[in-house]
């Protein structure tokens, strides 16, 4: 058994895998095929209670991740938003010395999560441009009617 | 009066929780179903075959090194982290690990999570990969879905036990 405390380079090494077999294609198109396939959690709670529904999510995940983050809902303002300081599966790839982290291995949180709340209607955006140290910033916004 | 309240913030440091996100499993064993409805069984191989070449390296190392005792202590390490049910056996060269509820089988049936059949390979690829690197031999036998196999580890090349 793979301990789910090694499923993150066990992750990594997937897409690099799939990168060699058919290219970024074929690694994006494993990450839409298990949105569909595996956050129907996210979906449920995000269709039935909305904003608080992502911060009901994400609380569980990140914190059985044990990251390093700050999450504000703001209902009033139709927002939420994830501040990740320390993204515990990122962070790990880069310790690890005995693997190469897939190059683009963060973007998996775009396509994912975009292709789960966008349908729902919300705005999602990622900002990812500090990803090498592992920091990054999820923003779900509701659409204004 | 007053201001309406209307934020919930969640400010957490890693060092609040312990690392044990156990959907991952699930999240493997869509990959899993996903490499083998999409290429074949034989990605299934590849793959796992690549991960127990790279990230599984070191402890290929500590085997060949230290022998048997470093793949003991590491499949108690993940099995006590992870509330699995099992027994390790050491008699002479031959290191016998006996499964009797899969902590990551359990968590699949009691969350509704997909569950397939070949989930198992993971153990049977990784465990021969790691074996081969270090001139060890492996063996798994398992019944799909019941959570309980038996893991055979000893020291040679599967040829030496043929006769």
């Amino acid at each position: 058994m793979i301990s789910c405390t090694e499923f993150i380079p066990a992750y990594s090494e997937l897409f690099n895998y799939l990168h060699e077999r058919g290219g970024k294609e074929a690694v994006v198109r494993f990450w839409q095929n298990l949105s569909d396939a595996f956050l129907t959690n996210l979906r449920d709670l995000a269709a039935s209670k909305g904003l608080a529904g992502c911060y009901e999510y994400w609380s569980r995940t990140l914190c059985e991740e044990a990251a390093d983050f700050r999450m504000v809902l703001d209902e009033e303002k139709g927002i939420f938003t994830i501040e990740m300081r320390r993204c515990p599966s990122k962070g790990r790839l880069l310790e690890i010395d005995s693997i190469t982290p897939y190059p683009g291995y963060c973007e998996h949180c775009d396509v994912l999560y975009r292709r789960v709340l966008e349908p729902l209607g919300f705005e999602y955006d990622i900002d990812l441009s500090q990803s090498d140290h592992a920091r990054c910033l999820l923003t779900v916004k509701k659409k204004k009617k | 009066m007053g201001e309406k309240r209307t934020q919930k913030i969640l400010d957490r440091n890693a060092a609040d929780n312990v690392y044990l996100h156990r959907d991952f499993h699930g999240a493997l064993c869509n990959a899993i179903r996903y490499l083998d409805d999409t290429f074949g069984p034989q990605a299934v191989t590849e793959y796992l075959t690549r991960l127990g070449s790279t990230y599984f390296a070191p402890l290929s190392e500590r085997l060949a090194t230290e022998g048997l005792s470093a793949l003991a202590e590491h499949i108690r390490s993940v099995m006590e982290r992870e509330n699995g049910r099992f027994t390790i056996d050491r008699c002479e060269d031959v290191l016998t690990v006996t499964m009797t509820e899969c902590p990551a089988i359990a968590h699949l049936r009691r969350t509704g999570q997909l569950y397939t059949e070949r989930y198992c390979e993971t153990t049977v690829v990784i465990n021969e990969t790691i074996c081969r690197r270090a001139g060890y031999t492996s063996s798994c036998v398992y019944e799909p879905g019941q959570g309980r196999c038996v893991q055979i580890f000893r020291k040679g090349n599967k040829d030496d036990f043929l006769h």
